[in-house]
């Protein structure tokens, strides 16, 4: 838990005797710290709180008197209804991470490796310059691309195919989100990948290893943190993606963002239930974090 | 202005009672401070940073506020009707859109609706909102031109003799369908079981729980309205065949789709329904036998209003017979004003999708709330429906 900004210094005087310099030294950092941490605990720690409160009065509705505290929000998530959609949550979110990585690690291999020096900048920016757009609109964009009379059909249908009818399903939630973070894990795995040291699979041949090998007992271990940074990444944002799965699930996309967003803007408006599956959510993401801080950030010798 | 805080008091009542420390004292006052800020709209992205009606909180018209902040459907105001406003009071108007009834509520609870003074919620909506004490009662006085309104709308029951609302627009539910790609005829409700296959996942429902349940309620001979827990269930169960079929339950945003072949029918409201069949003669519109809604949108002022002497402007601009009439002429929904009716365009007037005869709208009902238990039930069947 974060703890208000002040809580520190109050501690720190108590420990030390007010000498001018060492007051001095505090108070600097402390200044350029208080900016970022009144902002912090005003817009970060102090809502989270309030959501965390709202969570615990079950069934809170707006403009209801609220009852007592109790776990019931919590204990509603296990109903079977609401499993469903946190289990097909988790599924697009591992889907989406499993796609970005199986399509996203031979780009980034190639642009750290294989493509010209010169090149890397460019292709990197390149490959990043969809982020520069809303997502909303890229979501559009697939919804063009994906219905029955879109682009893909069209191609399909030229080649012989019969036309795929994709929009408005889990197959279109994969496909929408993989293209969304896509660029996230390209640009992580390029950072760990050009770190790559060369000469331990110049060494690695020498001593009669075969390209799969190489790849698999030297390259891989080598970019593990940055295939877990990347992973986690992607994972945390494709689990609260929110415009993808309404845009181009239809009625067959249920999520718990889509859920959440119903207990506040729709019809339900149980704010104690979608309060509950918030903290999840942002639990979940913690754990996320937490274990990215642990793995991701290990120096890649660590594994060579 | 006591109301004003109406949202927030059983809140801070809760605070005061609880045991919890942590929550007293500094972290509640810091709380109170970010909530009111998101009340005047500072955190909003919407709302103009205007601080004028941030402040001008309840006060008749505050200080001189020459701005009226307008929260409606999408395609209900057009920029013609907001120059033809400003032209004739010198009052600058700002619109903002929703797209429920719900979306709407929940935006004014959560605090982020006190820049508005006009609101167009449902016949439905108004009596939820009478109830939560968020409407000021109309001060009839000033209100000019309710004596055109049609018997229907002189007393209705969502809000007798018009105290709090102006019925300003009414129009069905109903299927709208691209006659070139439906096999047969789309009659009824019936219709989307027995073509469930032709039909599959070339379809869209509204996301509204009452207007899709109550559809599927009148499909069965029950009312829009039922209550009865074995009516609501099989219901439920009805749409629950249908849904491996339903592409998505969307109330906006399928015109494309539509328009594209890429959908052969939707469920939809006659305003946005009529527009699609007057483009393209391939697409029809029809109320199904079996009986469908009949909906009422109002113009309300919301307790919280800053600019009222502007709302009530608004309000009587609205009402004149001819400003009536030729919004009904651009905008497509059918008007409560007898006076409007006669200048009307006869074409319009005869086009039965906007203006159904008699014996069709008598099969239709209005929505009106069920009470918390069938609230209830709605919803846990809705959830189930949408999250299957």
């Amino acid at each position: 838990m974060t703890a208000p900004p002040t809580v520190p210094r109050e501690i720190a005087l108590a420990a030390k005797p007010s000498l001018g310099q060492r007051l001095g030294q505090l108070i600097e950092p402390l200044t350029l710290l208080l900016p970022s941490g009144v902002w912090l605990v005003l817009f970060l720690v102090i809502p989270t709180l309030l959501i965390a409160e709202i969570s615990l009065v079950p069934g809170l509705r707006p403009g209801d008197v609220p009852g007592a505290y109790g776990l019931g929000n919590y204990l509603q998530i296990f109903q079977p209804v609401y499993l469903r959609v946190l289990f097909r949550s988790l599924n697009f979110a591992l889907g989406t991470t499993g796609l970005c990585l199986i399509v996203g690690f031979p780009v980034a291999y190639w642009i750290a490796l294989m493509a010209p020096k010169r090149w890397r900048t460019l292709l990197l920016v390149v490959f990043i310059l969809p982020l520069w757009t809303s997502s909303l609109l890229r979501a559009y964009a697939w919804i063009t691309i994906l219905r029955s009379s879109g682009l893909l059909n069209v191609v399909l249908q030229a080649v012989g195919i019969p036309g795929q009818n994709i929009l408005n399903s889990p197959a279109a939630v994969y496909v929408g989100m993989t293209y969304s973070f896509l660029p996230y894990m390209v640009l992580i795995l390029y950072s760990s990948l050009e770190k790559l040291d060369i000469r331990l699979l110049e060494a690695a041949a020498d001593l009669g290893a075969n390209p799969a090998q190489r790849f698999w007992q030297v390259t891989v271990p080598q970019t593990l943190p940055g295939i877990a940074a990347g992973g986690l990444l992607v994972f945390i944002t494709s689990l609260g993606d929110f415009v993808v799965p309404t845009l181009l699930g239809g009625a067959s996309s249920m999520t718990i963002a889509r859920l959440i967003y119903n207990q506040f803007l729709g019809p339900t408006r149980n704010w104690g239930f979608g309060s509950s599956m918030s903290m999840l959510l942002i639990l979940a993401v913690s754990l996320a974090i937490a274990l990215l801080i642990r793995y991701g950030d290990r120096n890649p010798e660590n594994y060579s | 202005m006591p109301r004003n805080r109406s949202l927030y008091s059983p809140y801070s009542r809760r605070l005061a009672t609880s045991r919890r420390r942590f929550l007293q004292g500094g972290a509640a006052a810091l709380a109170g401070m970010a909530l009111s800020n998101c009340r005047q709209g500072g955190v909003s992205d919407v709302q103009a940073p205007d601080t004028e009606t941030g402040n001008g909180n309840g006060g008749e018209g505050g200080g001189g506020s020459d701005t009226l902040h307008i929260y409606t459907w999408a395609d209900y105001v057009d920029e013609e009707l907001t120059a033809a406003f400003t032209a004739e009071t010198g009052i600058q108007v700002v619109t903002d859109i929703y797209d429920s009834n719900e979306t709407m509520l929940a935006r004014l609870q959560a605090g982020g609706g006190s820049a508005y003074s006009i609101i167009y919620p449902s016949d439905y909506m108004v009596e939820e909102m009478i109830e939560l004490d968020l409407l000021t009662t109309l001060d009839q006085d000033r209100v000019e031109g309710l004596d055109t309104m049609l018997d229907q709308w002189v007393s209705p029951a969502y809000d007798p003799d018009n105290v709090h609302s102006v019925p300003f627009s009414w129009g069905t539910t109903g299927l709208l369908f691209n006659r070139e790609l439906v096999s047969g005829d789309p009659e009824d409700w019936d219709y989307l079981w027995d073509n469930q296959q032709a039909l599959n996942r070339r379809f869209t429902l509204l996301d509204d729980v009452r207007e899709t349940m109550g559809a599927v309620l009148k499909s069965l001979g029950y009312s829009y309205n039922a209550t009865d827990p074995d009516e609501l269930e099989e219901a439920f169960e009805r749409l629950m065949e249908l849904r491996p079929a339903i592409a998505a339950f969307r109330s906006f945003g399928w015109e494309d789709e539509l328009l594209g072949g890429d959908l052969d029918l939707v469920m939809s409201y006659s305003v946005d329904a009529i527009a699609a069949t007057l483009e393209d003669p391939a697409f029809e519109y029809v109320i199904p036998l079996s009986g469908s809604s009949v909906w009422t949108d109002t113009l309300v002022i919301p307790e919280t209003a800053p600019n009222v002497d502007a709302a009530y402007e608004w309000i009587n601009f609205n009402l004149d017979a001819n400003v009536a009439a030729q919004t009904v002429e651009r905008l497509f929904f059918a008007t409560p004003n007898s006076e409007a009716l006669d200048l009307i365009d006869d074409d319009l007037l005869a086009n039965e999708d906007l203006f159904p005869p008699d014996e069709i709208l008598a099969r239709c009902e209005g929505i009106a709330p069920v009470g918390p238990e069938a609230s209830a039930l709605y919803d846990r069947y809705w959830t189930e429906v949408t999250s299957a």
